[in-house]
């Protein structure tokens, strides 16, 4: 690693856009780093915080700070959350640099309360505990600071920085180096206010108090703010054996910035930083090898004591606790990250797109979590024949978005949030499935990353044995890293929800099943109903996507769905599919215990089956009763052409309940209505499932496969087929 | 009937959500790029899913080009008015005189409180804001001679040095509602800022508002003409007009030019989220409005 370099500017009222363009300037000569100073009794200078956001908004690349912020003015949890908020509008790059107070008068004169040395380094001391508390946003408690200097009865946490934001702390004083050994991630010391030999002994100070605490010295990294006439020799010396980190320029002439630049590039720092301190470290799990993480990996790999652990703990659906999260950014880091779980053959494995898996075993605890979130490219790549390639990492909202402006769309699910990786691997049930077929119908070709760590390529000409597998089993061979489809041509759709009355469920669920069956197959379509309530009248959510431009054509294709019982409510629109996609929630996932469904696939809604699940919904186990509609098009297929092999039913159910057992005593009467399962609607992922979700012809064809892919089971922990157990 | 003759502006109010980090950033770019004359924020420093506005004010302010950007309104217990008097005079300097001061009195007292600031009576706020308004004057003042002395109840500012002077006269706006609040605007602010939303008898309540307005700039020996009346509104475009803006543009206009011919009111900001209902705003109604109060303003005289 190389020393950083960074300047202080100062930037006086008189030429603004000078100072701005001077920010822009070393970022362009590859400075790491921007600090202005924080005097906000000094009216010739600019309001600090103010400069920061501004110059974040006309900068890219460099790390913004201020050196250092006078905290007397400043109210630490409000501090946070603008330092938040500073950090997630700059993707990252902010820093943060504390200091205790120095002019007291001045600072008295704006209206702030005097302190004496010592307790302006105790004050310093609690502020550091509330902006990291305020930060620490992925703790449930609000925060609660009864100090001496602050009083805070209650106040929110949050926002969740975009990365963990380094508090240092700027001085000399020794009470204050004291402060920076045991709680600060860096010390800002400016030489110039030091005697010759004094950084020496100020930096032994701090080395001595963060060992006191138990901590690393490297752990506090040092950063030197030095003058124009600074001798590189010295700084040379400084970064060798003292260990500075971070050299701060303190200048206003773009020329000494260019000297600076020339004469020190790729000057080596003494020890590496430690990235992760003795804090962050102890909340590390047993098994894994944290110091082995490769090197591409590092810095993105996420685990519990990071800052964003809150935001890639849990999926959708299911809290968790995972050990590690890595993050790769290319398909040469997803090979990295293979090798690493390789060597942890024994800790639970979940491989991440969306995120919105039902089993939830994109997450685990204690064990590794594989994210290819940042793999989330759309791309066309062939107009006329419709060829888009797709990073597993994207949304389906997001794809529908790219796609719109060209007139097309591929139908994938109901639910604009769900990731591309987990659905394509394994159907894809959507609003245009009777129409256009699954969304694994119309994949062309797939990139992944076996367990060995080989890179390859399937589709029917290659691999395609392969290929076919991945169409339906697809998270049991590899990552895939890049899909192919071939998208239809779909302009503004109908959307329909209507409210109907369902006093007697299974009548309707007959009515509707024979409704949207006899329907063209421009119609495809849901239905939602709860569990009924004595005392209040029984309803149904019908939802239906017509692919049609024409009003009359939408409104005589809903007729037959909207008589299915009594019409109590209706909202019909005209929008593009993409409309209709783009419902996904903001923020990251904070899913919560366990999810418990269960899935089954049916060919008619007979009056048997009809009131076999009328009985199901009554019993009271059931929270959560859908059924989409597949047929049409995707029967089309023949059942031996993909994984996915139960082609002829018209509907898919699911159910959702909060204990296993009871769900599973009431889904018992459904036996012999359903036949098959879809993977991607169930939360039993055992062999009873495997074998319910792939015929046998197709299971030992997948057990062939996985004996010649994944013989060692490297990916184990989602419908997990097992390469030694013969077929019945 | 009082119309103070204003110049019309129209604005947007952008919520600040801190979970799409740029999406008020990008709205006010579209804003700007549509022409409407005000971006504006609201701030809950006590509200987490929400930026905190000043910073997001500040980067919003280096991504637009044009436009006028505020608060709406910032909150004053948790801001110290000398901090916010220069930063807000820092950044008018950075976008060449592009920032105005949305000021309020601090609406959540449970939830500032529990920020560990001392909760004030209404009388208080009333009070403390006008100290804070004259703290930021004096700071603003950098020509007059000897350091800021403001020696209030709530507010003691001893001896701070003046300025920076900003780039061009910052409006400050008072988000009012009752009498007291509505005296001092006229005494003190150059303008009052509430929502309709909250006017419990809608817009005939501004009639009242402008009342004691008038009254309070008329005993500080001021032309009430110097106190802008600016409101926040909410609406929706449709086909046909059923209520008060909710309709087709041109019947935003009439209503919109109904509320400034009979009350005065002379800045219209549009609470919204929506690229597109922020364009319609500026390109359909805010013309249109212009137009028909002009006609009349020129009818009248
Ligand atoms: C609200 C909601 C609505 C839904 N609606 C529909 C619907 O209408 N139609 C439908 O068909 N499904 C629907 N689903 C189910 C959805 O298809 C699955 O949950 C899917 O697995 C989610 O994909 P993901 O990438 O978001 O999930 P993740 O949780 O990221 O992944 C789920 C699993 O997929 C596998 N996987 C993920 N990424 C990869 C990869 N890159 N390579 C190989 N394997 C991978 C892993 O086994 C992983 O455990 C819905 C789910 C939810 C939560």
């Amino acid at each position: 690693m190389n020393v950083r370099f960074g300047v202080l500017l100062t930037p006086g009222i008189e030429a603004p856009e000078a100072v701005v363009e001077l920010a822009r300037t070393a970022e362009a000569l590859g400075y790491d780093l921007v600090m202005v100073p924080d005097r906000p009794y000094e009216p010739g200078l600019l309001d600090a915080w103010t400069l920061l956001s501004w110059v974040a908004a006309r900068t890219e690349r460099i790390r913004l700070a201020p050196g250092v912020l006078e905290l007397p003015l400043r109210d630490p949890a409000a501090l946070a959350r603008a330092a938040a908020g500073l950090d997630l509008l700059s993707a990252g790059r902010l820093e943060l640099a504390l200091g205790a107070g120095s002019a007291w008068d001045a600072i008295e004169a704006m209206g702030a309360r005097r302190l004496g040395a010592d307790q302006a380094v105790a004050a310093l001391g609690e502020a550091i505990d509330i902006v990291r508390g305020v930060l620490d946003a992925g703790e449930p408690r609000p925060l609660r600071h009864l100090g001496e200097h602050y009083r805070i009865p209650q106040v929110q946490r949050g926002p969740l920085p975009a990365h963990r934001i380094p508090v240092w702390v700027g001085g000399h004083e020794p009470e204050l180096l004291r402060l920076a050994g045991r709680e600060a991630g860096g010390w800002v010391a400016t030489l110039a206010e030091l005697p010759p030999d004094g950084f020496a002994a100020a930096g032994k100070l701090v080395d001595e108090a963060a060992r006191e605490a138990g901590r690393e010295p490297a752990e506090v990294r040092r950063i030197v703010v030095v003058g124009p006439d600074a001798d590189p020799s010295a700084l040379r010396t400084l970064a060798a054996e003292e260990r500075v980190d971070t050299f701060v320029i303190s200048t206003d002439d773009a020329a000494v910035l260019r000297r600076f630049a020339a004469d020190l590039r790729d000057l080596p720092a003494a020890v590496p930083v430690v990235v992760r301190p003795a804090s962050v470290r102890a909340k590390r799990r047993a098994g894994i090898d944290y110091d082995s993480v490769p090197p591409s990996l590092a810095d993105t790999a996420v685990e519990p004591g990071d800052l964003e652990y809150a935001r890639v703990r849990s999926t959708y659906l299911r809290g968790g606790a995972p050990g590690l999260v890595l993050r790769p950014r290319t398909v040469a880091e997803v090979v990295d990250a293979l090798a690493f779980v390789r060597a942890h053959p024994h800790l639970p494995f979940g491989v991440r797109s969306g995120g919105h898996g039902i089993s939830g075993r994109s997450t685990n605890d204690g064990g590794i979590v594989l994210s290819v979130a940042a793999l989330n490219s759309v791309e066309v790549l062939d107009r006329d024949r419709r060829l888009v390639r797709v990073g597993p990492g994207a949304r389906w909202t997001d794809v529908a978005a790219a796609l719109l402006p060209y007139g097309w769309a591929l139908s994938s699910g109901d639910y604009g949030g769900v990731g591309v990786g987990g659905l394509a691997t394994a159907g894809g049930v959507g609003w245009l499935a009777r129409e256009h077929g699954l969304t694994i119908d119309h994949l062309r070709a797939v990139e992944m990353v076996l367990a060995d760590g080989s890179v390859v390529r399937a589709s029917e000409r290659e691999n395609a044995e392969l290929f076919w597998g991945v169409r339906g089993a697809g998270g049991n061979f590899g990552v895939v890293t890049s899909f192919e489809f071939q998208v239809d041509e779909v302009g503004d759709v109908g959307f329909a929800q209507l409210v109907v009355g369902a006093d007697d469920p299974a009548e309707l669920l007959v009515r509707w099943g024979a409704a949207i069956e006899a329907s063209p197959r421009d119609v495809s379509g849901q239905l939602i109903m709860g569990r009924p309530r004595p005392g209040r009248p029984h309803v149904a959510q019908l939802m239906a996507v017509v692919d049609a431009r024409e009003p009359e054509t939408i409104i005589e294709r809903l007729r037959p769905l909207a008589s299915v019982g009594p019409l109590y409510d209706q909202n019909v629109v005209l929008i593009p599919y993409a409309g209709v996609m783009a419902n996904a929630a903001d923020g990251y996932h904070q899913g919560q215990g366990e999810p418990v469904s269960r899935s089954g696939l049916i060919e008619h809604l007979t009056p048997e089956v009809a009131r076999a699940a009328a009985d199901l919904l009554a019993g009271g186990a059931v929270h959560w009763f859908q059924i989409r509609t597949v047929g049409g098009a995707v029967s089309d297929v023949p059942p031996d052409a993909t994984a996915y092999a139960h082609r002829s039913a018209n509907f898919s159910l699911v159910v959702m309940g909060s204990v296993e057992r009871r769900l599973d005593a009431a889904w018992a009467g459904m036996a012999g209505h359903v036949e098959g399962l879809y993977l991607n609607f169930e939360t039993g992922t055992g062999p009873d499932k495997v074998a319910a979700a792939f015929p046998p012809a197709t299971l030992a064809r997948l057990r062939e496969l996985k004996r010649r892919y994944d013989p060692g089971t490297l990916f184990r922990d989602n419908f997990t087929v097992d390469p030694q157990e013969e077929t019945r | 009937m009082s119309d103070y003759g204003h110049d019309l502006l129209f604005g947007a109010f952008l919520t600040p959500t801190a979970e799409r980090p740029h999406q008020a950033v990008d709205l006010a770019v579209v804003a700007d790029r549509a022409g409407l004359d005000l971006a504006t924020f609201q701030d809950h420093p006590y509200q987490p899913r929400f930026h905190d506005t000043w910073t997001l004010l500040s980067y919003a302010a280096a991504r637009t080009e044009r436009i006028h950007l505020s608060g709406n309104v910032l909150n004053l217990p948790l801001r110290p008015p000398a901090v916010l008097a220069r930063s807000h005079a820092s950044l008018d300097l950075l976008s060449g005189g592009r920032i105005e001061l949305g000021l309020g009195a601090g609406g959540f007292w449970d939830a500032i409180e529990a920020m560990g600031v001392r909760r004030l009576s209404p009388g208080e706020s009333v009070a403390a804001l006008e100290e804070g308004i004259e703290v930021i004057r004096e700071i603003w003042a950098a020509d007059k001679a000897g350091p800021v002395r403001v020696d209030g109840q709530h507010y003691r500012v001893h001896g701070a040095k003046r300025g920076p002077a900003p780039a061009h006269d910052i409006r400050i706006w008072v988000g009012a509602y009752k009498p007291r609040m509505l005296r001092l605007a006229g005494r003190a602010a150059d303008g009052i800022l509430p929502s309709l939303a909250y006017l419990p008898g809608g817009a005939d309540d501004l009639a009242a508002l402008n009342e004691h307005v008038d009254a309070g700039a008329v005993a500080a020996g001021r032309d009430p003409r110097a106190v802008r009346r600016l409101l926040n509104v909410s609406g929706r475009f449709a086909p046909t007009g059923t209520s008060f803006l909710d309709g087709p543009a041109e019947q935003w206009a009439e209503d919109l030019a109904g509320l400034a011919l009979e009350h005065g009111v002379s800045a219209f900001i549009l609470a919204t989220d929506d690229a597109a209902t922020i364009e319609r705003y500026a390109a359909e109604v805010a013309p249109a409005t212009r137009e028909l109060v002009a006609a009349e303003r020129s009818a009248r005289s």
